[in-house]
């Protein structure tokens, strides 16, 4: 009789027990989901390296810079792009003006930056446009833009705008530019 | 090195000191009332109009037309959109200044300080706190009686032992010309005219050659001078001042003339670098699959001379040491897959790395330093003979603007050279499978033409050049049998009059592409915005570039200009064709030498004929087969 009653009980509440259970994952499993995108900026770390071309062409410098942290009530959304904005700001920059490296042209600045998905874009002011140079160049000043928004923990991929609109190519070398950018184009 | 001083603006280092002087800077401000400022700055005067006070500090409004005045002014510019957190400045220097929004912590460059206030919004718009801005650029609000005055700053006075010399790195927020005002046998005063500074005092140094520093504030508040009286032991000798930058200056000191003779191992003036000239760092060694072997890709940091040797089959060790470097990794000791077999990293000395490879038999080998140091790619076929050692370095040793040359061919080059064929040297998917419509059409496109005419120098096109060197490429060519398609033998444009840029390359892409041509050469001339660069590069895109690549680069490496080796990159021409596609950038408008050469008919004639070998070559190599791609 006793093995009868166990039988009756647990029967009673398997659906109910399964469908707690279900429901217990599933909160989980969005709870989870929530605290990675929500926390998905965390992973930024505290140093940025910036990347400057040597003279050489193709040599990379590098220089490393303290990130500010997420600050209260800056999502970690905003704070990726805010660390984007300023990777992009310190490579356009480039190192002082003694350390012997290929620089954007005079006057070349960001004007804005955003992320989607895993690709920065940054927008740059039409300055660098300006400058009819070569190949050595525009090759030189986007692969340390590239490299150091790409060092960037979350971020694959360079998408340059120029006044923010897409710009095919560059005029001197002609480094085409209408899309994405990885470490892997250099 | 603790007797080492850094005089950076001993303002910024406490708390107290930085409200002192945020009262003193509000006590002076007799326009804050009338929430504006006017002040001197240099030859003209400033008003500031969006002022605003918190926690009693003065904040600037960042779209206050007396700021916009004064970034540009500096040479600064602003990075800032409405709603953006973040407020970025870049000084000329060039250092990044910034700054966000409830915040109290600023940057400037790599140095974090804190501010009074944090950045605060009102009325849609961001105010950064005035004292720190300012310090920021280098510059100090001051009071001369009712007027207020900008006056620029000897911001850093940095003492630096380099070897046996100390240099002294002054940087300011006005063009620095120092000059010496008076010298003894015990004291030299340097005057720096056109700045004041908060640096005011006496400092120890007891290193070469220097005993202390006194640093004295003189002049008026409008037209002030800071002067600088290094005390010096017994004997000891100092250079003039040297400026990189009009804002940096470098002073060197040593304790005697003997010691003085030492190499500085600083570069002068950048306060950047302490590494000593030419040392380097391998900061890691990578094995990873190509499409038939392996890249052994060692990571190396800064200039550095490698030499690599490989014994004789059956002992198929392979070895590369990079010379004046410091592992900056564990050492390696693993097993790799075939045919690479083992890899060993290790400091074999005190400047010298060593990465040895157990071969799984006679492979073949490429050493090839690339962007960012050296590659040995091993590939799945074995060579019968093969160079067993050779040198070359990587990395760039600059001065005075030029290069020096650092990049030797590999020596699959050398090896081709001497083999006149392919000896098994070509590694990866470096030979491209396209099988080509016409294997004996190539494709010549000369850069630019029509509405762009690329570069210029001297009233000399780039697009001049390009065409006269493409068509001497076109005769030799069409002489040793080939049939050859120009995309353009005029001075036109190829698509339409004053195209676009992405319409112009595209259509001589279509013109090789749409013909099946076996190979494209895209003809250009560089160009950069100082003299410093020279020196002739090919540019590729794909890795079925590669192989055409090099056999061109090594006919030009002995051009008479500098062989800066074979680069990839993101150029549209090469990118969007589908045959193997160099694009040649023979040499630098921008520099005399190269436009010397440029200039010379019988120049640009040998740059066509070494062009054309290097086809021949590559030709020999990879003889054009109508088989399908696999």
């Amino acid at each position: 009789m006793e093995k009868g009653r166990r039988s009756r009980i647990p029967a009673n509440n398997v659906k109910s027990t399964r469908a707690l259970t279900l429901l217990v994952l599933l909160a989980i499993v969005v709870a989870g989901a929530w605290y990675y995108l929500s926390k998905r900026g965390h992973g930024i770390g505290s140093t940025l390296t910036v990347y400057y071309t040597k003279l050489d062409g193709t040599t990379l410098g590098n220089l490393s810079f303290s990130l500010r942290p997420q600050q209260p009530g800056e999502s970690a959304s905003e704070h990726l792009r805010n660390t984007v904005l300023y990777a992009a700001v310190q490579a356009v920059a480039g190192p002082p003006s003694d350390v012997p490296a290929i620089r954007f042209p005079p006057g070349t600045r960001v004007t804005s930056a955003s992320v989607n998905g895993s690709t920065a874009v940054v927008d740059l002011s039409k300055d660098v446009d300006r400058q009819a140079g070569g190949s050595f160049g525009e090759n030189g000043e986007f692969k340390a833009i590239v490299y150091t928004v790409t060092g960037v923990p979350g971020i694959a991929a360079l998408k340059v705008t120029v006044g923010g609109e897409t710009l095919p190519t560059l005029p001197g070398g002609h480094f085409e530019l209408d899309q994405p950018l990885h470490r892997s184009d250099f | 090195m603790s007797w080492i001083s850094r005089f950076i603006a001993p303002i910024f280092k406490t708390r107290t000191a930085c409200a002192a002087l945020l009262l003193a800077a509000w006590a002076g401000l007799p326009a804050l009332a009338g929430a504006s400022i006017t002040a001197v700055y240099g030859q003209h005067t400033i008003r500031f109009t969006h002022v605003s006070t918190s926690a009693g500090a003065t904040a600037l409004g960042i779209n206050d037309p007396g700021f916009a005045t004064l970034l540009r002014d500096t040479g600064a510019s602003l990075t800032w959109q409405p709603g953006d957190r973040y407020v970025l400045i870049t000084t000329s220097v060039p250092t990044v200044v910034s700054f966000a929004v409830g915040d109290r912590r600023y940057d400037v460059g790599s140095i974090g300080l804190q501010a009074g206030i944090a950045p605060y919004q009102q009325g849609g718009e961001v105010y950064l706190p005035l004292n720190e801005l300012l310090r920021s650029l280098d510059l100090a609000l001051r009071q001369d009686g009712p007027i207020a005055v900008l006056q620029p700053q000897l911001a850093m006075l940095d003492v630096r032992s380099t070897g046996s010399r100390v240099d002294l790195v002054a940087h300011g927020g006005a063009p620095l010309r120092p000059r010496i005002v008076a010298q003894n046998a015990n004291a030299v005063t340097y005057e720096f005219d056109g700045v004041g500074t908060a640096l005011a005092g006496t400092r120890n140094v007891n290193a070469g050659g220097i005993r202390a520093l006194q640093i004295v504030q003189t002049g008026t508040l409008r037209a002030p001078k800071t002067n600088v009286i290094v005390q010096l032991e017994p004997g000891a000798v100092y250079d003039a001042p040297r400026s990189n930058d009009e804002r940096d200056v470098l002073i060197s000191f040593a304790a005697s003339a003997a010691a003085a003779q030492t190499p500085s191992s600083q570069a002068a003036g950048s306060g950047v670098s302490s590494a000593p000239a030419g040392s380097a760092a391998v900061t890691g060694v990578t094995v990873t699959p190509t499409a038939d072997g392996y890249a052994v890709a060692i990571a190396v940091a800064g200039s550095a001379a490698f030499e690599w040797h490989r014994l004789r089959d059956p002992d198929n060790r392979f070895w590369v040491d990079v010379k004046g470097a410091q592992l900056q990794t564990p050492p390696i000791d693993q097993t790799e897959p075939d045919p690479v077999g083992a890899l060993r990293v290790r400091q074999i000395d005190a400047a010298t790395v060593r990465v040895a490879l157990s071969l799984a038999g006679p492979k073949a080998l490429a050493i090839v330093p690339s962007g960012t140091g050296l590659t040995v790619f091993v590939g799945e076929e074995e060579v019968a003979s093969a160079p067993r050692a050779g040198t070359g370095s990587v990395g760039s040793v600059v001065a005075s603007g030029e290069q020096a040359a650092t990049v030797t061919p590999a020596p699959s080059d050398q090896s081709g050279d001497s083999a006149g064929g392919d000896n098994g040297w070509k590694f990866g998917s470096s030979h491209s499978t396209y099988v080509p419509k016409n294997p004996r059409l190539i494709v010549i496109d000369p850069g630019h033409g029509g509405s762009d005419p690329g570069s210029a120098r001297n009233g000399v096109k780039e697009a001049t050049l390009a065409l006269d060197m493409a068509k001497r490429l076109r005769g030799i060519l069409i002489a040793r049998g080939w049939q050859v398609q120009m995309t353009h033998d005029a001075d036109v444009d190829v698509y339409a009059p004053n195209d676009s840029a992405h319409d112009e390359l595209q259509a001589r892409d279509d013109i090789a592409n749409n013909a099946g041509a076996r190979l494209l050469i895209s003809i250009h001339v560089n160009a950069f915005i100082n003299s410093g660069p020279y020196g002739t590069t090919c540019y590729i895109s794909k890795p079925g570039d590669v192989a055409l690549a090099r056999s061109i680069q090594r006919q030009l490496a002995s051009d008479g200009t500098k062989d800066d080796g074979v680069i990839k990159s993101h150029l549209y021409v090469t990118l969007h064709a589908l045959m193997p596609a160099v694009l040649v950038e023979t040499a630098f408008l921008s520099n005399p030498n190269d436009f010397a050469l440029l200039t010379s008919p019988s120049w640009r004639q040998k740059i066509a004929q070494s062009i054309a070998d290097g086809i021949g070559q590559y030709d020999r190599q990879y003889p054009a087969s109508n088989a399908p791609a696999q």
